[in-house]
């Protein structure tokens, strides 16, 4: 992997991580602590239970793009 | 269910654990591991999810709401930074075969002993509450089910009734898991060799609470109730005022509890002791975290899609009694009457306490072993040959002492506070090492003293603002120290401190521990210096992938141990078996030198390639102690290699400096100075630049045989700077000498040869070097140089720059000698002139006049010296021509030729004819002539100017000619004879000839017939003759000019490489 699209690569991986912090704290959550339902079942929980697979599957779709490391020093890490 | 049943269904799946742990050791010794995996790596990950988690959850999600996610959304979101954070945390703990977070947290910080000792209390400080907490929850459930009072003092009393009371489930549950870690975990000292048989029960019990979990919760969901919706519906209709559950508070304080609480779990992940271990020490490939970084939260998802089903479905169930929530997912299988339900749940709660338990006290305990007991037992110096045996013994003994520390907190503590609490206590406690962690891993300027202040202030707010007030819970502490402050000193209130009180007790706690604890890093590391195995150790983590081009070493070791010794010391710690092995890996692809044993830069290497073998059992602050000790034991000691070039680094401006100081002593050689004082120059160059205390210059003397002190500068002693030395192997000088090699001894203790050794101790010298001074690769000399204060002075690039040194002086013999040889040359000159002067001298001056006659002749010489002669003596009426050559054109020809003149002009008058004068000639100079390997040849014409008559002898000399005026044909004077100097008895023949008016007669010598022109032609006979007879009519000097003038101009040249003579006797017509 080059070394240009290894930085690529960490500063999506870096935004992705901040948008998972701000979306699954406050006061982002503040927008469905509401105690509206959908199906009976409150908002919040529905957006923290569908929200959770999704930033997984987000990681998942990401290490698929990831090339194994064979060196025992590699110098992607920093 | 009874007690029997449950314990034997206990112990049926102990077996099973059992038993698969040893499949799995067996798969691994077959090479055929089932742990190095990436799916059973995300497994053991699951450590995580402990009782807590698994009856906790609940029950936190039943009385307090929807946070109890926050402790798997922080896992979620940090495991996006993996692949770039933990990579890097585990290919450096790879390197530098970390054993726990207390080792990698000393590893970074210079290896330092106390660090790691802090983090150890610390780390078991906080993980204690947690093992209780887990023996709690197993004791607690198997009480549940077995249906025996809450407080039951021992269920083995139904069995054996006379057991002593202490003797309770959670006492026989802790031996238990006690035995099972140190079969899985304390079988070996090599932490880094990983843990197979306990990996692959984890890896087993996370599949085994993960799938009784889901199993409950389907049973709640679908069993009890008809699914999601309709638990939440009927939640809703009969909890109207339970609603807050499902919502996030909109209380002031509420948002910074799930923040706190997310970035808690974010941390604890990372840095909980047994989370370490098994990301990082267990890990077999650093790839796995790819596929952990989904499969783990994945199953954190999996864990937690029931929990809230299971929490509300309890609720109802129960008509709202929360204060058992906790058990929730045992008791509604339970009230089911779902038994065998019941004791699946069990066994899943069972799998999750008795997994973190294990793990975590086999860290721990690693941790004390090598940071806490390591320290002080290599202080005390064990004298045994093998401590091994009993360094395992500890960690036995520590792993059972950190699980019964658990068991007696729950003894005395574990009672009132509540499982989520317990918890996040330990959470916060983990939380404190990432400063120096994460610190330490990206910032270079991070200090050991700023990481043990941060860590010191980080644990004393930790207990201020959350053991404290468990302590008052208890009853430990007056409840006034919470509400009042201690003494009064409301400020000081532990959950409001400094009048902090609009937050929740987490992010209070979290909020000041950070602060301090990453204040105090921040500050305390900028305001001090790393020391320089700081430094070292930093470059190693934070640039760890540029860490294979870190610089040279730059030590050496002073008295060094040889390989057998470093093998000895490790076999003392990790056994005889370990220590060969790995021993004969290092040396496997390493150049040994003659003696057996490696270079002594390549000491240092082996030293550090033992204390990370070390490491590996012991850590790195005990390695290093270890070889501290023992180096210092047998008096040898690391020294940094005394930097000759001065102040500036060795591996970046060296080449400055050197040329430097070549640029001085190059400039000293070209200055054109007599060679003493270049010789002085340059020796004053290496005294005073490198401090040495003598330099000497050694040149090889041919007639003694022995290399002679020429200059010298510094110390004045008999042995060294006036010394002559041997030629042989006796002596270093000697040795360097013959093999034209440099010979150096950075530590005179290691002098091997006799003579050597007796004048270094003589003369107190601690190191020196000899290098030999060479002129066209042939060793001349020897230059050496001593120093009495400095050991491990000359590094290669010294040695360079020193070998550089002996080539300027052996350039500055060169020079010399050619100077020298020049001024021979032209003494030599000189002297040359001289003898061509008398030479010319010897030669007639001037041409005799006889009447009607002309008379001319010339020699020239093809050097200064000829080694040609012509002469003429004048006896009226005879007068005599004499042309002679004589083979070489030196002085002793030339002398020889002075000689026979002498000898001629002395004897002729008295001698009577040319055959009796060269007869005698011969005679006389045949002695020298033999001697000298000379011979001459030589024509001797008597003439008859009044008769015009003719006699002649020839020695071997050319055949003179004569131009006959009358029918202009050539005559050829011959006469048999042979050359001078050969034989003493030699017949002359003598000849006679009439001249007439008109006729030339020319002699000559045969440097003009054997003219040469490039073709490597002749001038030639013929061509001679053409030249006398185009030029008959002119004068006998022109036609001595013509001819040479045509020679010239045949040859091409002027110069004429033999002697050329004629002399020309022209009668007039």
């Amino acid at each position: 992997m080059s070394n240009e699209s290894t930085t690529q690569q960490r500063q999506i991986w870096l935004i992705f991580f901040f948008l998972g912090v701000v979306m699954l704290n406050f006061p982002f959550l503040q927008i469905f602590n509401r105690v509206e339902t959908f199906l009976g079942i409150p908002l919040l929980v529905i957006y923290l239970f569908f929200g959770w697979p999704i930033s997984i599957a987000v990681v998942y779709i990401f290490t698929r793009t990831i090339e194994d490391d064979d060196s025992d020093h590699s110098s992607e890490v920093d | 269910m009874s007690l029997q049943q449950i314990s034997i269904t206990t112990i049926i799946y102990f077996a099973i654990l059992f038993s698969f742990a040893f499949y799995a050791l067996s798969r691994r010794k077959a090479g055929r591991s089932i742990v190095s995996n990436p799916h059973i790596y995300s497994l053991t990950l699951a450590v995580y999810c402990t009782s807590w988690t698994y009856y906790g959850s609940v029950g936190r999600a039943a009385t307090t709401g929807l946070d109890f996610l926050t402790i798997y959304l922080g896992p979620t979101l940090i495991c996006f930074s993996w692949w770039f954070l933990l990579r890097k945390i585990i290919i450096i703990s790879k390197q530098q075969n970390i054993v726990s977070i207390a080792d990698f947290i000393s590893s970074r910080y210079g290896k330092s002993t106390y660090l790691g000792s802090i983090v150890t209390i610390f780390a078991v400080l906080g993980i204690v509450p947690y093992i209780a907490l887990q023996l709690k929850a197993i004791a607690y459930t198997f009480n549940l089910l077995a249906g025996l009072p809450e407080k039951t003092s021992s269920p083995l009393q139904s069995i054996v009734p006379f057991s002593p009371q202490f003797i309770d489930t959670t006492f026989i549950v802790a031996l238990i898991l006690a035995v099972f870690c140190i079969l899985f975990g304390a079988m070996r000292l090599d932490s880094t060799e990983h843990h197979e048989g306990l990996m692959a029960v984890v890896a087993l019990e996370s599949i085994v609470k993960l799938f009784a979990f889901l199993v409950i919760g389907i049973f709640v969901t679908y069993g009890l109730f008809d699914g999601f919706i309709d638990i939440f519906s009927q939640f809703s209709a009969l909890f109207p005022d339970k609603q807050h559950l499902l919502l996030i508070p909109a209380e002031c304080g509420s948002g910074a509890r799930w923040f706190s609480m997310t970035f808690m779990s974010m941390m604890a992940i990372m840095f909980l002791p047994r989370q370490f271990h098994v990301m990082v020490i267990e890990n077999s490939d650093h790839n796995h975290i790819r596929t952990a970084m989904w499969a783990f939260p994945t199953y954190l998802f999996l864990l937690n899609l029931f929990v809230l089903p299971i929490a509300l479905g309890g609720i109802i169930t129960f008509n709202g009694d929360t204060t058992l929530a906790d058990y929730y997912v045992l008791s509604l299988p339970l009230a089911a009457g779902q038994n065998a339900l019941a004791v699946m749940v069990f066994i899943g709660g069972f799998s999750a306490a008795a997994g973190m338990v294990m793990l975590e006290s086999v860290a721990s305990a690693t941790m004390v072993l090598n940071n806490l007991i390591m320290p002080i037992i290599l202080r005390c110096n064990f004298k045994m040959a093998d401590i091994s045996g009993l360094l395992l013994n500890i960690k036995r003994v520590a792993i059972v002492s950190i699980i019964y520390l658990g068991y007696f907190y729950y003894r005395t503590l574990g009672e009132s506070a509540a499982l989520i609490n317990i918890g996040l206590i330990s959470f916060m406690a983990a939380t404190q090492f990432a400063p120096a962690l994460l610190g330490g891993l990206y910032w270079n300027r991070a200090t050991h003293r700023g990481a043990a202040t941060g860590l010191i202030l980080g644990f004393v707010l930790w207990f201020y603002t959350l053991i404290v007030p468990t302590f008052i819970d208890t009853g430990w502490i007056p409840l006034s120290v919470m509400t009042e402050g201690p003494l009064g000193i409301e400020s000081l209130r532990p959950t409001a401190l400094f009048y902090l009180n609009t937050l929740d007790i987490w992010s209070h706690s979290l909020f000041w521990t950070m602060f301090f604890n990453l204040g105090s890093f921040l500050a305390v590391s900028i305001l001090t210096t790393p020391s320089a195995s700081e430094v070292d150790q930093a470059l190693l983590f934070v640039d760890v992938s540029t860490w294979k081009q870190a610089p040279q070493n730059r030590t050496r070791i002073s008295k060094a141990p040889t390989i057998m010794e470093f093998v000895d010391l490790m076999t003392k710690f990790i056994g005889e078996k370990q220590a060969n092995s790995a021993i004969s890996s290092y040396l496997g692809d390493r150049e040994i030198d003659e003696k057996g044993s490696l270079s002594e830069f390549e000491i240092p290497d082996l030293k550090l390639f033992t204390e990370k073998t070390l490491a590996a059992s012991v850590g790195a602050a005990a390695a290093r102690i270890i070889i501290e000790n023992y180096l210092s034991a047998r008096g040898s000691k690391m020294e940094d290699i005394f930097n000759i070039f001065g102040t500036v680094s060795l591996s970046r401006d060296a080449s400055r400096e050197q040329l430097t100081v070549l640029y001085e002593a190059a400039h000293t050689v070209s200055s054109g100075s007599d060679l003493d004082s270049i010789f002085n120059n340059i020796l004053d160059l290496l005294y005073r630049q490198f401090r040495f205390d003598l330099c000497v210059i050694r040149i090889y003397n041919d007639q003694d045989n022995t290399l002679d002190v020429r200059n010298f500068r510094g110390i004045d002693t008999d042995f060294l700077s006036h010394a002559n030395r041997e030629i042989n192997e006796e002596t270093c000088i000697g040795t360097t000498y013959i093999h034209n090699k440099v010979v150096l001894a950075n530590d005179s203790d290691c002098v091997n040869k006799p003579i050597s050794m007796e004048i270094i101790r003589q003369e107190g010298i601690k190191s020196f070097a000899h290098a030999p001074i060479t002129v066209e690769g042939q060793p001349i000399g020897v230059l050496s140089s001593y120093s009495r204060y400095a050991k491990g002075i000359y590094t290669d690039e010294f040695i360079e720059l020193y070998k550089n040194l002996a080539a300027q002086i052996g350039i500055a013999w060169r020079n010399a000698n050619q100077t020298m040889q020049l001024i021979e040359a032209s003494e030599q000159e000189k002297e040359l002139r001289i003898a061509e002067l008398i030479q010319l001298g010897l030669l007639p001056d001037k041409m005799p006049a006889l009447a009607k006659h002309d008379i001319a002749a010339i020699c020239v010489p093809a050097k200064q010296i000829g080694g040609d002669y012509y002469d003429f003596i004048i006896e009226p009426p005879e007068f005599d021509i004499v042309v002679a050559d004589v083979s070489g054109h030196n002085i002793g020809a030339a002398l020889l030729m002075a000689e026979a003149r002498t000898f001629i002009q002395a004897r002729a008058r008295q001698l009577s004819s040319p055959t009796a004068i060269l007869d005698a000639l011969n005679r006389f100079l045949h002695d020298d002539l033999t001697k000298a390997e000379l011979f001459i040849t030589m024509f001797y014409l008597q003439y008859d100017f009044e008769k015009n008559r003719i006699t002649y002898a020839n020695a071997g000399h050319n055949h003179p000619l004569i131009l006959r005026h009358s029918d202009n044909s050539f005559e050829e004077l011959d006469a048999e004879g042979l050359i001078l100097g050969i034989h003493t008895d030699v017949t002359f023949e003598e000849q006679f000839s009439q001249l007439h008016p008109g006729d030339i007669l020319v002699i000559y010598t045969d440097g003009i017939v054997e003219t040469e022109n490039n073709n490597e032609e002749m001038f030639g006979m013929d061509q001679l003759k053409n030249a006398i007879l185009d030029n008959a009519l002119l004068s006998a000097q022109e036609i001595i000019d013509q001819t040479m003038s045509l020679a010239r101009m045949f040859q091409g040249r002027r110069h004429f490489n033999d002697d050329v003579t004629m002399v020309v006797l022209k009668i007039d017509a």
